[in-house]
C-alpha cells in the first residue's frame, strides 16, 4: 500500500452554513452540524449542559405559561398567567402582584393577605432593576400584552425568610391610560415604550424617582418608528424599532437632551433578542444578527452583521417569524449569548435555540435543539453568583444550562447532540483515500460514549458507507477533584486520544460525532487521521 | 465448508481496509466492493484458464461408473462418427472447458443387448491432420458405399473443439467414457462457494488483490499481489496434479 499521511484538524469555526461543499474543504475546522454543541470556552466543540428543575418542580401558577423570568434578590420572579410570583427555592411561590399594599410596606403576613392585583391578558414580561440604594433594588415589570400598568415591586431586609421581610408593591402610572410594553433603566430613570396606545413614544420618569412620570427630569419623546426593544448601553439609551434604531443622550440635560438616528434602514425583530453582550449589544435584525458596537469614538456607530455564518438558519427563522415567540439570555462566563425561539403549540423537542460565543475570531455559532425557552433569565443574585433560569409553556421553571440531560417537566430526557465535520479531501480531492485509523481527542467531564459515524463522498448512495463506531470513555480522575469509589477511573486521560480504526475509501469524506444519552457533556477537541492515498479514479 | 463468495470479498475487503459487506448488503454492493465482487470471478476464471484440468474443476467424480475410466460418458450411433462432448451443450460457451484427449475408453459393456465377450479398449488419439491425411478418405468411401464401418480405435477432436470423432466409424453403440472438466459457475450470491479447497482461496484473493490494485494505481502493490498468486499456482499445480512419485522408465534395449 501506498505510504500512509496525516491529516489533523482543530474543532474551531462553529457552525457553518453558509458555505458551499467546495469551500468548505478548505474550512475543516467548522461543522456542517453543530447541534445542542457549544464552543468551549476552552476551545472546540463540547456539548451543551441540560436542565433541571428549579427546586421540587412546583408550578408558580400551574400550567399556566411562564411569560418571564429575572433574577431578583436571592431569588427569581416569574410572570405566570396573570400573576407574578416570587422564590427562593422553586418549592414555595410567593404571590407579588398584590393591591393596597402600604406606602410604607407590608410585613408578610399584610403582604399575603391582600387582594391580587390581577394582570390582565399578560403577555411577555420586560424587567428592569433599580438597584438604588436598597439591599435588593426595586423591581419594574411592563406586560407586552399593554393591558396593565407597569408594575413595581421591591423587597427589603436581609434575613433569610421571606416572613421576616418588608414588601412594596403598586403600579405606576405613565401617561394616562398608556400601557407601555418595554421597560429599562437608564441613567437614574426608568424608560418604558410601546405602548398600544402609543407605538413610537418613549416615556421617561424622573430623575432618581423610578415611579414617577411627573417629577423633575420627566418627559416624553415621539420618535419615527414603532418601538419594540430598549436598552442601555453605557451612557446612551438605545431605542430599537421595527426598522430603524435611536439613541438617546444626555437623558439628564434638558437642553442637550436629543434623540439621535443609529440607522434608518436596519430594526429590531423582536426586542427578546436584544442582550449586552461582550461590550456590545447584539440584537436579530432582519438580516441576521447584528451588533451595535459603541466604541471609544465618541458618536460613531458601527453597525456588523455577524450571522453570516448561519445565514440559512436564520432566513428559516424568519420564513416562520410570525409563529416564534423568542427570548434570549448571555451566558457570562461562557463568553456566550443564547437565543431561543419556538411557536406558542411547538412541542419541547422541536423547540430550537442559537447560541453564538464570542471567540478570538469572532462569533462563532452552534444550534440548540430539546429546550423550550419562552422566558429566560441571567443575573447575579443578591450573593453576586450568576444564576440562568428558563420557563416553559406548561408553567415549570428550571435551572438553564446544568446537569447532563433534558428534564422537561421533571422526566429526564436525553440530550441529543450531533457535530457534523465538513467533507475532508485532505489537500487533494481527486485521489482516492483509503482511511487507516482516526484518533478523536475528547475532554470528557464524565464517563461519556459518544458515537463516531464516517460517510464518504458527501454521503453518496454510490459508496458503501462504514457502520458506526462507540467512542466510549472514562470519567477521568482528576486530583483534587474525584472521590475515592465514585465512576472516575484512576488513570483515565483527561483529554484522551481515542484511536479508532475505520475502513473505507472515497476522494472525500465527513466523520460526524454523535450522543444521545444522559452522560457527562464532553468536548470534541480535534481529529488526527491517517489515511492512505492512492490513484485518481 | 468451502469458502463462500461473501467471505472471500470480505476477506480482500479487510486486507484494503475498505468496508466489509454483510449478506444484506452483499447484493447492493457498490464502488469498491462491487468491483472486487467481480474481480473474484475474473481471479476464478484466471486459474481455469490457466489450468484447467485441475481436479476441482472436474464435471464429475471419477469412476463414478465403475470400474469405467472417466467421468463423462456418450454412446456412440452405428454409421455416426461426431459426437457433441457435451451432449446437452447448445453452444461453444456452454462446453466443457477442458477434455483430456490422452484417456478416451471405448467399451460395450453397459450398452443394452451386448454380453460377453465386451469390448473394453483405449481410444488413441490422432490429430487432425493425421486423420484427414490417412483415414478420413476411405472412412467416407465406406460409408457411402458398403456401411460395413468397424470398431473404432481412435478419437480425433473436432476442429470447432466441440465434437470428438471415432475413427472407425462405430458399427454398433458403444459407450466413450472421457474426462471433462467446467470452467468455473459465475459466483453470484453471498452464499456461493468456490469449487477451490479452503486452503487455495488466498490464490483467488492474490489474483484479486492484483485487479483491485491496479484499479487503485498501486502498482507496486498489485505486483507483489501478482507475485503471490503466480507462487500460488505453482503450489496448487505442483499438489494437486502432480502429487505422484516421479518414475523415469527407459525401453532402451542393448545388444
Amino acid at each position: 500500500m501506498a505510504a500512509s499521511q496525516p491529516f489533523s484538524v482543530a474543532m474551531q469555526g462553529g457552525l457553518d452554513k453558509s458555505s458551499n461543499t467546495m469551500e468548505l474543504l478548505a474550512k475543516p475546522g467548522v461543522a456542517t452540524k453543530l447541534t445542542n454543541f457549544e464552543i468551549s470556552t476552552r476551545g472546540g466543540y463540547r456539548r451543551i449542559n441540560g436542565f433541571t428543575q428549579l427546586g421540587d418542580g412546583t408550578r408558580p401558577n400551574s400550567s399556566n405559561d411562564i411569560e418571564g423570568l429575572h433574577v431578583y434578590a436571592d431569588g427569581v420572579i416569574a410572570a405566570a398567567g396573570t400573576n407574578m410570583y416570587f422564590s427562593q427555592d422553586g418549592d414555595s411561590w410567593l404571590q407579588i402582584n398584590k393591591a393596597s399594599v402600604a406606602g410604607g410596606g407590608d410585613n408578610y403576613t399584610a403582604f399575603t393577605g391582600r387582594s391580587a392585583l390581577t394582570r390582565t391578558s399578560q403577555s411577555k414580561a420586560s424587567f428592569a432593576t433599580f438597584e438604588g440604594n436598597t439591599v435588593y433594588g426595586e423591581v419594574i415589570i411592563t406586560d407586552e400584552g399593554s393591558g396593565v400598568k407597569p408594575f413595581y415591586f421591591k423587597m427589603t431586609g436581609t434575613g433569610d425568610a421571606l416572613s421576616s421581610r418588608t414588601y412594596f408593591a403598586k403600579e405606576i402610572t405613565v401617561s394616562g391610560t398608556h400601557y407601555p410594553k418595554f421597560c429599562v433603566i437608564h441613567d437614574k430613570h426608568l424608560v418604558v415604550a410601546g405602548a398600544a396606545t402609543a407605538l413610537n413614544t418613549i416615556f421617561y420618569s424622573g430623575t432618581s424617582d423610578i415611579d414617577d412620570f411627573t417629577s423633575t427630569g420627566s418627559g416624553s419623546i415621539v420618535l419615527d418608528d414603532q418601538v419594540v426593544g430598549l436598552k442601555s448601553f453605557r451612557n446612551e439609551l438605545f431605542i430599537f424599532c421595527k426598522n430603524s434604531i435611536y439613541k438617546l443622550q444626555n437623558i439628564n440635560d434638558s437642553s442637550t437632551i436629543a434623540v439621535v438616528p443609529v440607522t434608518k434602514n436596519v430594526g429590531c425583530v423582536d426586542g427578546k433578542t436584544i442582550q449586552e453582550f461582550a461590550g456590545d449589544l447584539i440584537f436579530l435584525a432582519p438580516d441576521g444578527f447584528r451588533t451595535i458596537a459603541g466604541t471609544a469614538r465618541i458618536g460613531d456607530v458601527e453597525l456588523g452583521t455577524v450571522s453570516k455564518m448561519i445565514q440559512p438558519v436564520i432566513n428559516d427563522i424568519f420564513d416562520n417569524i410570525v409563529d416564534y415567540e423568542f427570548s434570549s439570555v448571555v451566558l457570562r462566563d461562557k463568553s456566550q449569548y443564547r437565543m431561543y425561539y419556538s411557536g406558542s403549540a411547538e412541542a419541547t423537542q422541536n423547540s430550537k435555540g442559537i447560541t453564538g460565543t464570542l471567540t478570538s475570531r469572532g462569533f462563532e455559532w452552534s444550534e440548540i435543539v430539546g429546550i423550550q425557552a419562552p422566558a429566560i433569565a441571567s443575573g447575579f443574585n443578591f450573593a453576586g453568583k450568576e444564576k440562568v433560569y428558563h420557563g416553559d409553556r406548561n408553567g415549570y421553571i428550571y435551572n438553564h444550562d446544568t446537569g447532563s440531560a433534558f428534564n422537561p417537566e421533571g422526566t429526564e430526557t436525553n440530550i441529543f447532540a450531533e457535530y457534523q465535520s465538513p467533507d475532508f479531501d485532505y489537500g487533494d480531492f481527486g485521489t482516492l483515500k483509503t482511511l487507516d485509523h482516526v484518533k478523536v481527542s475528547l475532554r470528557p467531564e464524565g464517563a461519556t460514549d459518544p458515537t463516531l459515524r464516517v460517510r464518504f463522498d458527501f454521503d453518496t448512495p454510490d459508496r458503501i458507507q462504514p457502520n458506526d463506531v462507540s467512542l466510549e470513555t472514562n470519567d477521568p480522575a482528576i486530583f483534587g477533584l474525584s472521590l475515592f469509589g465514585t465512576t472516575s477511573k484512576f488513570g483515565a486521560a483527561e483529554s484522551p486520544l481515542i484511536r479508532q480504526p475505520v475502513q473505507g475509501s472515497g476522494h472525500s469524506n465527513f466523520f460526524k460525532i454523535f450522543s444521545e444519552d444522559t452522560n457527562a457533556p464532553y468536548t470534541i477537541n480535534g481529529l488526527y487521521i491517517n489515511y492512505r492515498p492512492s490513484g485518481r479514479q | 465448508m468451502a469458502t463462500t463468495y461473501l467471505t472471500l470479498t470480505n476477506e480482500v475487503l479487510r486486507e484494503l481496509n475498505e468496508i466489509q459487506l454483510t449478506s444484506a448488503t452483499f447484493s447492493d454492493a457498490v464502488g469498491i466492493q462491487a468491483f472486487i465482487k467481480e474481480s473474484i470471478n475474473k481471479a476464478l476464471n484466471d486459474i481455469a484458464n490457466e489450468e484447467p484440468q485441475l481436479p476441482f474443476f472436474a464435471t464429475a467424480t471419477s469412476g463414478d461408473t465403475d470400474p469405467f475410466y472417466g467421468n463423462v460418458n456418450v454412446s456412440t450411433v452405428a454409421g455416426t462418427r461426431w459426437y457433441l462432448l457435451k451432449a446437452d451443450s447448445s453452444s461453444i460457451t456452454t462446453d466443457y472447458s477442458a477434455v483430456d484427449w490422452d484417456n478416451f475408453y471405448l467399451t460395450t459393456i453397459g450398452v443394452s443387448g451386448e454380453t460377453a465377450p465386451y469390448v473394453s479398449k483405449g481410444l488413441k488419439f490422432i490429430t487432425l491432420t493425421d486423420w484427414t491425411r490417412y483415414i478420413r478418405d476411405s472412412e467416407n468411401a465406406d460409408d457411402a458405399d458398403t456401411q460395413n464401418y468397424g470398431e473404432p480405435k481412435y478419437v480425433v477432436r473436432s476442429p470447432d473443439n466441440r465434437k470428438f470423432g471415432i475413427s472407425p466409424i462405430p458399427d454398433k453403440v458403444y459407450k466413450v467414457y472421457f474426462y471433462s472438466y467446467v470452467a468455473p459457475t459465475e459466483l453470484s450470491a453471498h452464499g456461493d462457494t468456490i469449487v477451490l479447497p479452503d486452503q487455495y482461496a488466498s490464490v483467488v484473493t492474490a489474483r484479486t488483490r492484483y485487479y483491485v490494485h491496479q484499479f487503485k494505481e498501486s502498482l507496486q502493490q498489485a505486483a507483489f499481489a501478482l507475485d503471490d498468486y503466480k507462487k500460488g499456482m505453482k503450489r496448487m499445480k505442483s499438489n494437486l496434479i502432480n502429487p505422484q512419485p516421479k518414475n523415469m522408465t527407459d525401453d532402451r534395449v542393448y545388444f
